[in-house]
C-alpha cells in the first residue's frame, strides 16, 4: 500500500461521494456544483493514472466550459426546485434503485469473475508532448471528425436557441 | 504498487450507476443531461485506466473524443431544453407525452 | 336354397330401405302394401325354405361383408329345424300383425317411420333367428334392441314414452355387453365366429370355460328377454303403440334371449352350473311376475308381466335340459300372447285409449267377436285344458320334476306355485275387464264420448291367431294321448335336444291330470274373487290385503330400488360431471383463458405513456437483460 494507492482510494471516495450528492440535490444548481468536484475528483484521477494532459483537459473543457455553460442555462429558464413529498420520491427512484442494483451487482460479478483484472497497475505517465505525436499521428482522422462535429454542434446550438419575432423577414414565418 | 485494475473499473461502475440513476429517476430535464453527463465522464474513467492497464495511449485518445462528443451533446442538448422551456414553459419530464399510444 | 334364404332374410330389410328412403312420396296405401308384403313375402319364403330343407341342416353364406386378416364376418345363415321353426313363427306372427298395424295406425301421421321401423325390427329378429356368423347375429341382436327402443319410444313427443323406450334400450345394453364379451371370448378360443362350427367343438372345452361363456350368454339373454335382474323395462315399453307391443314382448324379441341359449345348446349344455343357474331365474322370475300381475290395473301391463312370467318358463325349460319343450311353450305362447295383445288392442281403441280394466267391462255385448277372441286367448295363457299353453307349460313342469338334480325340485315347486297363480291373474283380467257389469255402474266416460266400433281387418287377423292358440297343442301331443309328437320329432337332429322325456308314461299321466285339475280350480276361485258383483261391491276392488297389493303393484320395489340405488346416483354424477367439469370446468377455463388475452394486452396498454421517464426506465431494463445476458454467456461460470 503505497502512498499513491491511498491517494486513489481517498479520490475515488471523494468522487463517489460528490458524484451521489449530485444526483440527490433538488435544486438543480446544487447538483452542478457538487459535480463541480466530482469532475475536479475524475481529473486529479486522470492526474494519477498517468493522463496528465487528459486530467487538463478534463478541468478546462468539462468542469469548466460544460458545467458552466449548465450553469447559465439553469439560471437562465430559472427552475424552481422540485417539491416532491416522500412517499412520491420513493415511487420514482424504487425501480431504478432495484434494476440499477441488478445490472451493478451483474458488472460488479463480471468485472471481479474475470481472472485478468486484479493484476495491479503498473504507474506510468504520458506527458502531452508523447500524447500529441501519438494522437495527431495514429488518430488524426477522428480529430479531424470531433472538430467537425463541433462545428455541427455550434451550428446546431444557434439555430435551436435564436429568438422569433426581430426581423419582419421572421414575423411571418411559423414557429418551427 | 497501483491499486488493482478490478479497483478502478469497480469505480467507474460505480460511477455509471450513479449517473444511469440520476438519468432515468429525475423529472427533470437538465437532471436527465446532467446524468448523462456522469456517465460519459465514468466510461473516461475506464478507458484511462485501461490504458493504463495495457500500456497502451489509444484509451487515451479515446476520451479526448468523449470529451468532444460529451462538449457538443451538452450544447445541442442544452439548446433545446431552452427551446422547450420557452415553447412549454416547463422542463418536467412527464410533461412531454404527445407520443402516448 | 340361397335365394330363399336371401329373399327370406332379406325382404324386410328392403322393404324398409324403400320405406326410408321414397316412403313419403308415396300414397299412404302404397306404402302400406310395401311394408306388409315384404313381411307376407318373407313367410313364404319361409314355408318353401321349411319344406324344401326337409329336416337337414345346412349353413348358407348369403353376403360377404368385411374380413381383416384372420378374422372375417360373413353374412352366413345356419338353417337348422329349430331355426326354420323360429323363422316361421316369426314371419307368420310379423305379417299378421303388420296387416293388424294398418288398420291400427289408420289416425296416425307418421306411419312411414312406423313401418319402417317394424320392417326393420323383422329384418333384425330374422337375423337372430337365422344367423351363423356371431357377428352377424350381434347385428341382428342390436338391431332388435334399437328397433324396440325406436318404435316404445314411437310417440316421442311424450316424455314418459320417450323415457320407456330410453330405459328399455339401457337394460338391454346391459345384457348385450356381455354378448360382446363373449364374442371376443369365442373368437380367441375358436379362432371363428360361426355358430354352427363352435356348437360341434363344444366338447372340447373345459368346464371352468364353459360356465364362464354360459354365464355370459345367460345375461344377454337376461336383458332381452326381461328376466330378473334386468325385468324392470318391460312393462314401461308397453308406452309403445300395442301392435309392438304384441310383436316386439310377446312373440319375438324377448323369446331372442331364450332362442340364443337353445341355440347355444351345445355349448351350455357342458357345464351344470349354468343349466341350473338358467333354471333359476327362470323359476324365480316366473314366481315375481306371476306375483306382481296379480294386482295391476293396467290391461297391458298385466300381459306385460305375463309375458315375463311365460318366458321364465321357457328359460326353465332349457335350463332343464329340455330345449323342445321350450321351443314348443315359445310358439305356443308367440300364438296366444299376440293375440291377446292384438285384442287388447282392440279394446283399448274401442274405449278410447282406457287402459284400466277396472273401467272396463260389459265388452260382451258391446264387441263380441273380440270378447270370444280373447276367451280363447286366455284360456291358452291359462293353461286349462285341452287348449294350447297347457301341453306345452306341462312339459316344461314334467321335464323339471324329473330332473335328477335335488335342486330342481324347489324350482319345480316354484314353478307349480306359478302355474297357479297364472290362471288365476288371467281370469282377474279377463273376469274384471270384460264380463258384464250392472248397468248403473258403468263407467260414464265410455258412455259420454260413444264408443269407436272396432275396424274389421283388426278382428280378422285375430282368427288366426285363435285357432292357433287353440289347437297349439297339436303339435307336439305327447303319445300317451296317442299324438304324434311331430315337433319333438322334428327338432330331433338339433344338438341336445330330448325327444321324449324320461318320464314313465303313468308319471306323465298323473302330472298331466293333476296340473290340468287344479288349472280349473284357480279358474273358478278366480272367478269367485273377481266377479263384477263382487268388486264393484267392495271397496278395495281386490282380493288381497293392501299392503300386499302395493307391494306386488310396483313389482315388488324392484323398479324403485333400481331408480334409487342406480339411475339416481348416475344423474347426480352426470350433472355433476355436466355443470361442474364440462360447462364449469372446460368451457369456463376455455374461456376464461381467452379473457386473459385481453387482460393481457390492457396490462400491456399501461406501458405506452408517451412520457419520457417511462420510456427512459425502460432502456435501463433492456441494458439490465443485455448485461445478463452478457454475464450468463461470457464467462465460464
Amino acid at each position: 500500500m503505497t502512498f499513491y494507492t491511498g491517494i486513489f482510494y481517498v479520490l475515488a471516495f471523494i468522487t463517489a461521494i460528490a458524484t451521489f450528492m449530485a444526483i440527490t440535490r433538488r435544486h438543480a444548481l446544487h447538483a452542478i456544483v457538487y459535480l463541480i468536484i466530482s469532475f475536479f475528483g475524475t481529473a486529479l484521477l486522470f492526474y494519477l493514472l498517468g493522463a496528465p494532459f487528459l486530467a487538463l483537459l478534463e478541468v478546462i473543457i468539462y468542469a469548466g466550459a460544460i458545467m458552466v455553460l449548465f450553469l447559465f442555462i439553469i439560471m437562465m429558464i430559472q427552475i424552481r426546485p422540485s417539491v416532491q413529498t416522500w412517499a412520491a420520491a420513493l415511487k420514482q427512484w424504487l425501480p431504478v434503485i432495484l434494476l440499477g442494483g441488478i445490472a451493478f451487482s451483474l458488472a460488479v460479478a463480471m468485472v471481479f469473475a474475470d481472472p485478468a483484472t486484479p493484476i495491479p497497475l503498473k504507474p506510468a505517465v504520458a506527458g502531452p508532448r508523447e500524447f500529441g505525436h501519438f494522437l495527431f499521428e495514429q488518430y488524426w482522422f477522428p480529430v479531424e471528425i470531433a472538430s467537425f462535429l463541433l462545428l455541427i454542434a455550434l451550428v446546431g446550438a444557434l439555430y435551436l436557441g435564436r429568438r422569433e419575432g426581430k426581423s419582419p423577414a421572421n414575423q411571418t414565418e411559423k414557429a418551427p | 504498487m497501483m491499486v488493482p485494475f478490478s479497483h478502478v473499473l469497480l469505480l467507474a461502475v460505480i460511477l455509471f450507476a450513479l449517473g444511469a440513476a440520476c438519468a432515468i429517476a429525475r423529472r427533470n430535464l437538465i437532471m436527465i443531461l446532467i446524468g448523462v453527463e456522469i456517465m460519459l465522464n465514468a466510461a473516461g474513467l475506464a478507458f484511462v485506466g485501461a490504458s493504463l492497464r495495457w500500456q497502451h495511449l489509444d484509451g487515451q485518445a479515446f476520451v479526448i473524443f468523449i470529451l468532444a462528443v460529451a462538449a457538443s451533446e451538452v450544447a445541442v442538448g442544452l439548446a433545446l431544453i431552452v427551446y422547450l422551456q420557452r415553447r412549454t414553459g416547463s422542463v418536467d419530464a412527464n410533461r412531454y407525452n404527445l407520443l402516448k399510444g | 336354397m340361397k335365394t330363399v334364404l336371401f329373399l327370406l332374410v332379406f325382404l324386410p330389410f328392403l322393404g324398409a330401405l324403400s320405406l326410408a328412403v321414397i316412403g313419403r312420396h308415396l300414397p299412404r296405401r302404397v306404402g302400406e302394401m310395401i311394408a306388409c308384403l315384404a313381411v307376407l313375402g318373407s313367410f313364404v319364403m319361409a314355408i318353401i325354405a321349411f319344406v324344401s330343407a326337409g329336416q337337414k341342416s345346412q349353413t348358407v353364406t348369403l353376403l360377404p361383408w368385411f374380413g381383416v386378416g384372420d378374422f372375417s364376418a360373413v353374412m352366413s345363415v345356419y338353417y337348422d329345424p329349430l331355426a326354420a321353426v323360429m323363422a316361421l313363427m316369426v314371419t307368420f306372427v310379423s305379417s299378421l300383425i303388420h296387416l293388424y298395424s294398418v288398420s291400427f295406425m289408420r289416425e296416425d301421421e307418421d306411419y312411414v317411420r312406423f313401418f319402417c321401423y317394424m320392417n326393420l325390427f323383422v329384418f333384425a329378429m330374422l337375423v337372430v333367428a337365422l344367423s351363423d356368423n356371431l357377428l352377424f347375429l350381434y347385428l341382428g341382436w342390436e338391431g332388435v334392441g334399437f328397433c324396440s327402443y325406436a318404435l316404445i319410444g314411437f310417440w316421442y313427443s311424450d316424455e314418459v314414452k320417450a323415457t320407456a323406450g330410453r330405459k328399455a334400450f339401457v337394460l338391454t345394453r346391459i345384457g348385450d355387453v356381455a354378448f360382446g364379451i363373449a364374442i371376443a371370448f369365442f373368437f380367441l378360443i375358436y379362432n371363428t365366429l360361426s355358430l354352427s362350427s363352435i356348437n360341434e367343438q363344444a366338447a372340447s372345452l373345459s368346464a371352468g370355460m364353459a360356465t364362464a361363456l354360459g354365464m355370459l350368454l345367460l345375461w344377454a339373454a337376461v336383458g332381452k328377454s326381461a328376466q330378473l335382474p334386468l325385468a324392470v323395462w318391460l312393462p314401461d315399453a308397453m308406452a309403445g303403440p300395442t301392435p309392438v307391443s304384441a310383436l316386439i314382448h310377446a312373440a319375438t324379441m324377448v323369446t331372442a334371449g331364450v332362442y340364443l341359449l337353445m341355440r347355444f345348446f351345445p355349448l351350455i349344455s357342458l357345464s351344470s352350473t349354468t343349466l341350473l343357474t338358467i333354471a333359476t331365474v327362470g323359476a324365480v322370475t316366473a314366481f315375481f311376475a306371476a306375483c306382481s300381475a296379480l294386482s295391476q290395473k293396467d290391461i297391458k301391463r298385466i300381459l306385460a308381466y305375463s309375458t315375463i312370467s311365460q318366458v321364465s318358463y321357457m328359460f326353465l325349460g332349457v335350463g332343464a335340459g329340455d330345449l323342445i319343450g321350450g321351443m314348443f311353450h315359445l310358439l305356443s305362447h308367440a300364438f296366444f300372447k299376440a293375440l291377446l295383445f292384438l285384442a287388447a288392442g282392440c279394446v283399448i281403441q274401442a274405449l278410447n285409449e282406457e287402459h284400466d280394466i277396472f273401467r272396463m267391462g260389459s265388452l260382451r255385448s258391446r264387441f263380441p267377436v273380440v270378447f270370444w277372441l280373447f276367451l280363447a286367448g286366455a284360456l291358452a295363457l291359462g293353461a286349462i285344458p285341452p287348449f294350447g299353453g297347457f301341453f306345452s307349460k306341462d312339459r316344461i313342469l314334467l321335464a323339471t320334476f324329473i330332473h335328477p338334480d335335488p335342486a330342481y325340485k324347489i324350482l319345480w315347486v316354484l314353478a307349480a306355485v306359478t302355474a297357479l297363480l297364472t290362471p288365476l291373474y288371467t281370469f282377474r283380467l279377463f273376469f274384471i275387464g270384460f264380463l258384464e257389469r250392472p248397468s248403473a255402474t258403468r263407467e260414464s266416460s265410455q258412455d259420454k264420448q260413444g264408443l269407436r266400433p272396432v275396424p274389421k281387418l283388426m278382428v280378422w287377423t285375430l282368427w288366426p291367431l285363435a285357432i292357433l292358440s287353440l289347437i297349439a297343442g297339436l303339435l307336439n301331443l305327447s303319445s300317451i294321448l296317442s299324438g304324434n309328437e311331430w315337433l319333438a320329432r322334428y327338432l330331433s337332429p338339433v344338438p341336445g335336444t330330448v325327444p321324449s322325456l324320461a318320464a314313465s308314461p303313468a308319471l306323465e299321466g298323473r302330472m298331466e291330470m293333476g296340473t290340468g285339475l287344479l288349472s280349473i280350480v284357480m279358474l273358478a276361485l278366480s272367478y269367485y274373487l273377481y266377479r263384477p258383483q263382487k268388486f264393484l261391491v267392495t271397496p278395495t276392488p281386490g282380493a288381497l290385503p293392501q299392503n300386499l297389493e302395493q307391494l306386488l303393484f310396483f313389482g315388488f320395489y324392484l323398479d324403485r330400488f333400481y331408480q334409487i340405488a342406480v339411475v339416481r346416483p348416475y344423474q347426480k354424477i352426470a350433472r355433476f360431471l355436466w355443470v361442474r367439469v364440462d360447462e364449469g370446468g372446460l368451457n369456463e377455463g376455455f374461456d376464461r383463458t381467452g379473457k386473459l388475452f385481453p387482460v393481457f394486452s390492457i396490462g400491456l396498454q399501461l406501458w405506452t405513456t408517451g412520457r419520457l421517464s417511462t420510456y427512459l426506465k425502460m432502456l435501463l431494463l433492456g441494458f439490465t437483460v443485455i448485461l445478463c445476458a452478457l454475464a450468463l454467456g461470457w464467462y465460464p461460470w
